[in-house]
């Protein structure tokens, strides 16, 4: 099974998305494409954070 | 005698104290024995005497090595003292100086420990090669401790106040007595299975028996072995077990071991918030510097127009037309002034002015001007000219006369 991105990819992913964004040289359509990657993995991390209060799991012996 | 040398005492003192020191064998020792005589001096100092049933040898316990003694110690009690043997040069004994004291039984506990660490160290088990990073964001976290107790609460506690969304697992496990050890193993391997984003390993704090699970060797290969991140929390900050030797980070209480796996949830959200603000500002000014990028185009675009150029042209005709015209009036003006001039010279060498001051002209019957008298013959018919009117007349006589 691969393992779901963790909310530090994310994270990083953002990071990035930024940093390209800062970039000078950037074209206003990729810029455009970026934002809308940005704000795709901004909603990805909120999903990650999946905000439902969580009960302590006791796990019983096998 | 003469040739003997002959040494003082304190030299002697100072010779044999350095025997002592070069034995490495008596720089850290383990002696058992019995109390006796022992004093807690003010200065923090402890004085004491170990003996057995045949000797004995005078003890003293600095108050800067104090952290190596968790007992109150008194006579009669079984112990095990490490430290090192050296002289006290000012009386000439030597004496044991103490690092840490145990008391006995005890003491093969620590021996064994120290022994387990050794083997482990060397074996790598806890090189900070093999140590893990702890995630920051961990949205299921695994812990083996007991189901009742501090720990497992002070964890809630912490997890929820930080995260209210982490998922905490527990396993409960055995964290003294018999099979603690297996079932602490147990619980990591369970825990791992449960695709968990680190897992806690720890209790609170007891006595060094209480504690001794996690000196266990299967607990520390279990550890070593997990291949999720292992935070260790064993007891209070003071106590080390082996655990916390091979756990990938080691935290001084489950209190602080919950700090380290959970996030706080409130900063991670305004970090996106501020991601988001900042993209839609880039994005913003990508569009910004993009519009005034064409704007410049434009600019140079209409400077690059044929219809621009013609304009330019066309100005610069006018441009033209307009100096010449001015030239032209300038070059006018100079001529009219210059033909004032002429005029008023011209009306000074004017020959009817000098008619009118009384000379005459005199012109042949052809109407050739006469200049000389040289050209006239007497009986010659002439006209002379004055400022009113003509005469005409006959030469009768003719004189050449030089003027």
């Amino acid at each position: 099974m691969a393992k779901a991105k963790s909310l530090e990819d994310y994270m990083e992913e953002l990071e990035k998305i930024m940093n390209d964004l800062e970039r000078e040289d950037l074209a206003l359509e990729e810029a455009f494409k970026l934002y809308h990657n940005g704000m795709k993995v901004l909603k990805s991390c909120n999903d990650a954070i999946d905000k439902v209060e969580k009960k302590l799991i006791v796990l019983e012996e096998e | 005698m003469e040739n003997e040398q002959v040494y003082s005492v304190s030299q002697v003192n100072l010779y044999i104290k350095n025997m002592f020191t070069r034995e490495h064998v008596l720089n850290n020792i383990y002696i058992k024995g019995e109390v006796s005589n022992c004093k807690y001096h003010s200065s923090g100092h402890i004085y004491f005497t170990l003996k057995d049933g045949k000797g004995q040898m005078a003890c003293v316990m600095f108050a800067g090595q104090r952290s190596g003694l968790s007992f109150r110690m008194s006579e009669g009690q079984s112990i095990i003292v490490l430290g090192s043997i050296s002289v006290y040069e000012r009386d000439g004994k030597y004496q044991l100086y103490a690092r840490q004291i145990f008391l006995d039984g005890l003491g093969a506990l620590y021996e064994r420990y120290e022994q387990l660490k050794r083997e482990l160290q060397k074996e790598g088990l806890f090189d900070s090669s093999h140590k893990k990073p702890i995630p920051f964001y961990n949205n299921r976290i695994g812990i083996v401790t007991a189901s009742t107790g501090a720990a497992i609460h002070d964890i809630q506690t912490i997890s929820a106040r930080r995260n209210p969304y982490a998922q905490l697992i527990l396993y409960p496990a055995k964290v003294q007595g018999e099979h603690a050890a297996e079932t602490i193993v147990e619980g990591i391997c369970r825990l791992q299975k449960e695709n968990v984003d680190v897992i806690i390993v720890g209790r609170g704090g007891g006595s060094i028996e209480d504690l001794w699970a996690f000196n266990e060797e299967i607990v520390a290969r279990a550890i070593y072995s997990c291949k999720v991140p292992v935070i260790s929390a064993v007891g209070h900050e003071t106590d080390t077990t082996i655990a916390d030797y091979v756990a990938d980070l080691r935290a001084p209480t489950p209190s602080a071991a919950a700090e380290l796996a959970v996030c706080e949830i409130r900063e991670v959200q305004s970090g996106l918030e501020i991601s988001r603000v900042q993209m839609a500002y880039l994005l913003k000014r990508k569009i910004t510097q993009n519009r005034e990028q064409i704007e410049r185009y434009k600019l140079k675009l209409e400077l690059l127009s044929p219809a621009y150029q013609l304009r330019q042209k066309k100005q610069y005709l006018v441009d033209c037309e307009e100096r010449m015209r001015e030239l032209m009036k300038l070059k006018l003006q100079r001529k009219k002034h210059q033909l004032a001039v002429y005029m008023e010279r011209m009306r000074g060498l004017s020959p009817l002015e000098k008619l009118q001051s009384g000379y005459g002209f005199v012109t042949d019957s052809k109407g050739g001007v006469v200049r000389s008298v040289k050209e006239i013959s007497i009986g010659d018919e002439i006209t002379i000219s004055l400022s009113d009117g003509d005469m005409k007349a006959i030469v009768e006589q003719k004189r050449a006369r030089r003027r």
